[in-house]
Formats: structure tokens, sequence, C-alpha cells
């Protein structure tokens, strides 16, 4: 799976953009999925590149980086108790306030269209995104998860 | 045949969900067979840009190229993609 348990963080508590970014980059690293260089090859690709979506009811964003970084590709994820501000994608003059972030760690995204395109499915479903904003536990997550794909 | 790029930051995972949707799109309308698809990066698309009749980008692109370039967000949020379709349609159909 592509997606595991322990790579689900649950109401995270963080000040900042690149404080939720180390912590789920690092989660991917302890369990050695990235290279040592994945966080801040994130961070640094999030200032030219941004990723914040202005999905509703709560902004969503997806920080990625080039996939030689990758050494197994996972997605990990946090949805955050406070929402922190990233830039829009598309507009580095917008700030989306971010309440749910998925962590691509890809290497080859063909591979991984499907569960893509499952997720940017989610996000344009504003009632999905507010029952993941609003889950409690990483089963509840997983089992959403699921359940949304049968949808 | 008109020549549609998609392209976003690392030409990695946002382009190929997009494309991926705009391949689908296409098939819809009756289009595939008017249209070759290319997907690429920012950084290696940016001094030929010209190249393409149409240009679909889901992140940032420098202000001399804006004229030329739809913005793709839409096909991620949901939020206002029908008029980014019509934009392509028109610009297929040119």
């Amino acid at each position: 799976m592509i997606i595991d348990d322990e790579l689900i963080l649950i109401n995270l508590v963080a000040e900042t953009r690149d404080r939720a970014l180390s912590v789920l980059g690092n989660r991917l690293f302890e369990e050695g999925y990235v290279t040592a260089d994945f966080v801040r090859s994130v961070m640094e690709r999030e200032k030219v590149y941004p990723t914040g979506l202005p999905t509703s009811p709560y902004g969503l964003a997806i920080p990625h980086t080039d996939s030689d970084k990758v050494i197994k590709p996972k997605i990990a994820i946090a949805t955050l108790k406070d929402p922190v501000k990233f830039l829009s994608m598309s507009n580095l003059e917008e700030e989306v306030d971010v309440k749910i972030i998925f962590m691509l760690a890809l290497k080859d995204p063909l591979e991984q269209l499907e569960v893509l395109q499952k997720l940017t499915g989610i996000f344009q479903d504003s009632d999905a995104v507010t029952r993941i904003a609003n889950v409690e536990s990483s089963e509840e997550f997983y089992q959403l998860l699921v359940s949304l794909d049968s949808m | 045949m008109k020549k549609l790029l998609i392209m976003c930051g690392t030409g990695v995972a946002t382009s190929t969900v997009v494309t991926g949707r705009v391949k689908e799109w296409l098939e819809k309308e009756g289009l595939k067979d008017k249209v070759t698809l290319y997907q690429s990066k920012v950084a290696d698309e940016i001094n030929r840009i010209q190249d393409y009749d149409i240009v679909v980008s889901t992140t940032i692109v420098p202000d001399h190229v804006k004229e030329h370039v739809i913005d793709g967000l839409p096909l991620l949020t949901g939020m206002g993609i029908d008029e980014m379709y019509e934009k392509i349609k028109s610009k297929i159909k040119n």
C-alpha cells in the first residue's frame, strides 16, 4: 500500500508550514522511504513552486519534489490542528489556509496514477474534504479513504 | 493537429494527474484526434512555449508568458473547471 498507518498524522500541531513539512518528511525518512535530503528539497521547492490548493471548505497542500529523492513510493498525510499558510499553486500572491497535507513521495507517477486521481477526486468533493479534516484517528482516516474509494 | 502542453513544477506528480484528466475529457468531447498531448515541467519549456498551440499549467509561470498559458488549477480543485475547459476547447477549434 502506498499509504501506511504510520504515515498518517492526525491533528498535528505545527506553527508553520516548514514545521509541518519537516515533521511529515522526517517520518518518511525515518521509515526509509526517502533520502536524507528529501525534506530540505521539498521545502526549497515549495518556495519556488508552492503546492497549496484553495479547496473548499479547507485548503489542502500536496508538497513533493523530484523522484530521485524517493526510495519507495509513499504518501504521508497530516491533518493539522490549526491551519498553516501555504502559497497557492498557481498564484504566488494568494495564501491558502491549509488543514490537510498530502506529502507525495513518488517515483514513477504513472504507477501511482490511480491513487493520485482518487486523491484529487476527493479534493473536489467538499463533503469528503470536511470529513477528512475532522477525523480523530488514523484508523478512522483509513476507513474513510476506503469508503470514499468505493463511492 | 494542435499541440497541447501540460506542465507543472517538477513534471512528475501534478501534471500526470492533470494529463490523465485532460485525456479523458478530450475523448469524451471527441477531440482526441485533433490534439497531441505533451507533459513536462515549467523550467524545461519556458523558452519554447510558443511552439505549442495550447499550454495548461498547474503552477506559476513568469509574467511574460502568462498570456499564452491557461491556469490548470481547476483540474485539481474542481472550481472553475467548465470555464477552463471552454478556454481549451476554443483554442482547439481556432
